[in-house]
């Protein structure tokens, strides 16, 4: 690896978020930073399928809500340990991800989008109604955290469950560095630009969408089973078509296509809606309102506008 | 007589009632530059369109070294052997000459895809074949200077014997040149011809569509002319030339 700018700043960015526990004096904030780090796993994989392959999935939340039923029930009916319901979370999304993305990925354009929007609302309806299953609307409680009883961690502490969680986000985020890096990313980028000559060079693009869309859905498998660990209770309400589209909106205001993108990205809209709360009634409309004019005026995100100002700083054009 | 490269038997395409190719049969012989030709809407892409797997012909057949293709993927027909270009520009803008090129490869690689995401179970000696390959197409269509320029800032005439460069890059026996010297000056189809002819000389086969007579009548050994759909000759440039049926439905008198 080069040990240049780009590297400097990941490696501060590092220290920054193993130091961040210390420097954070509310309380409210820490945990705002977990759930931030649970949308970062998240976004990285919406940012595979969305970002690099240029296919927008409106099913995030809904894959969050499969990874965090799945562990939580796993847990309950079978006595499983929490690592292991935690590792098969992401198992159980990517067969659902396999389920609604051969169909809809066989063939081109907006029909993905329509399908994966569909199904969030059947995610949804499902979790809300099959009482015996989810318990409705009242959702599930008692979620154990990871650990048991005599661990020599106390994950009851918010620090230790921080740290856990960045682990997690640390590695979900190399690996997608390294799958954007190798072949199939390469593939995937080129499949967002031109789709027809993707298939004329011998590649079949179907395969590497699907690719990238069951590893999405098991970032979010994934991220969903750790956000259920971690509140231990958990019910439809953060599953839904809304939370999906906040998914998106990381991915664009962070900076679509980037790694970076989708750390920053996350972390804005688990924070901003926060720093909002002084506007009261009229905070969604505000939250709106500062995403449609993010999105108009940094159409390559929170990356793309900082990649500019440093080629200026640096006198070289972008 | 050797197996032709390419052979097609009876192909029918039709769009609704629109009947774009009708009973059309030719074949490709080994190291042939073959043209067709045709006004327009005569349905010469609706060929290249089948023949390369875009869509399945509504019925025929089509043999590529011996064996039946009409009904595999796209992708397979590559692998077999059979490249394309597309009329239209059709380049990946934001990657670099070379990482086009090297994308056009994987194709040819044995290596599974996943093992470069954490760069283990490789073929050795793989990545290197493939540098040295780009850089002989690289050579052999003239781009090795804008090699690692983004394939969007290259010119249009670049970017129309890159088209070309990537059809190579799958190691075709046979490629498929949709109207190649679209948007070309002069000078820049001669360049074209001579290139035709050297994609020849190292073993691959040629199907070329052009509106340029010029070139065609220069390059391609044989031609066979479509119109409606249908063909309506078949035979060496001097032949076609001279063909009353194809003067009147496409040469005119000028030729
Ligand atoms: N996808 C399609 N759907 C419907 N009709 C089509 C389609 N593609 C081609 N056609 C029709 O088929 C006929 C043949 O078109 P084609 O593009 O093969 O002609 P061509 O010989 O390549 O012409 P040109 O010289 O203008 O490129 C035309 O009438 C065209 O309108
Ligand atoms: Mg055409």
């Amino acid at each position: 690896m080069r040990w240049n700018g780009k590297t400097l700043l990941w490696a501060l960015a590092l220290v920054g978020f193993i130091l961040l526990p210390q420097l954070i004096t509310v309380k409210y904030y820490l945990h705002l930073s977990i759930l931030a780090l649970c949308w970062v796993i998240a976004a990285q994989g919406q940012n595979l399928i969305q970002g690099y392959t240029g296919y927008v999935s409106i099913v995030q939340a809904g894959f969050m809500g499969i990874g965090a039923y799945s562990t939580a029930l796993m847990g309950l009916h079978y006595d499983l340990p929490v690592w292991l319901t935690i590792l098969l979370a992401p198992c159980v999304t990517a067969v659902f991800a396999v389920l609604t993305g051969y169909p809809s990925l066989r063939v081109k354009g907006h029909y993905f989008a329509v399908v994966t929007l569909a199904f969030n609302l059947v995610i949804f309806i499902v979790l809300m109604n099959w009482h015996d299953l989810t318990q409705g609307e009242a959702g599930i409680t008692g979620i154990p955290k990871p650990g048991g009883k005599d661990s020599w961690l106390n994950w009851r502490d918010r620090g230790t469950y921080y740290y856990f969680v960045l682990s997690i986000a640390i590695l979900m985020t190399g690996l997608a560095a390294l799958i954007v890096r190798s072949r199939i990313g390469q593939t995937l980028i080129a499949i967002r630009q031109n789709e027809d000559l993707v298939g004329a060079i011998g590649i079949a693009a179907w395969k590497y969408k699907l690719f990238a869309f069951v590893t999405s859905a098991m970032y979010a498998g994934l991220a969903g089973a750790i956000y259920a660990h971690y509140q231990s209770f958990i019910n439809p309400e953060i599953f839904g078509v809304a939370q999906s589209l906040d998914a998106i909106l990381a991915v664009i205001i962070g900076g679509s296509g980037t790694i970076a993108g989708p750390v920053i990205g996350a972390f804005f809209v688990v924070f901003l809606p926060e720093y909002l709360r002084f506007a009261d009634s009229f905070r969604l409309i505000l939250y709106g309102l500062v995403l449609v004019l993010a999105t108009i005026f940094m159409p390559r995100g929170i990356v793309g506008v900082a990649g500019d100002l440093w080629a200026k700083v640096k006198g070289k054009p972008s | 007589m050797t197996t032709a490269i390419l052979q097609v038997e009876k192909l029918c395409k039709s769009f609704g009632g629109v009947h774009a190719v009708r009973d059309l049969t030719f074949h490709v012989a080994p190291g042939e530059i073959l043209g067709l030709i045709g006004p327009n809407g005569s349905g010469k892409s609706t060929t290249v369109n089948a023949l390369a797997g875009v869509f399945p012909p509504t019925s025929g057949e089509i043999l590529l070294a011996g064996g039946h293709i009409q009904t595999l993927p796209e992708y397979e027909r590559v692998a077999m052997g059979l490249s394309r270009t597309f009329q239209t520009a059709s380049i990946f803008p934001e990657f670099t000459v070379r990482e086009q090129l090297r994308l056009g490869c994987n194709v040819t690689l044995k290596s599974h895809p996943l093992s470069s995401v954490f760069g283990i179970g490789r073929h050795p000696g793989e990545d290197e074949a493939v540098e040295s390959r780009i850089n002989d197409i690289l050579e052999l269509t003239g781009l090795a200077e804008v090699a690692e320029d983004k394939v969007g800032t290259i010119t249009a005439a670049q970017q129309r014997f890159l088209m070309i460069a990537t059809t190579l890059a799958s190691e075709p026996k046979i490629v498929l040149l949709d109207e190649p010297a679209a948007g070309l000056v002069s000078h820049e189809r001669k360049t074209l011809s001579n290139l035709i002819r050297a994609i020849r000389d190292t073993g691959v086969s040629v199907l070329v569509i052009e509106h340029h007579m010029a070139l065609i009548m220069e390059v391609c050994d044989r031609i066979v002319v479509l119109n409606f759909g249908s063909k309506i000759a078949e035979g060496t440039p001097e032949e076609i030339r001279n063909d009353k049926a194809v003067i009147d439905a496409y040469l005119g008198e000028a030729v």
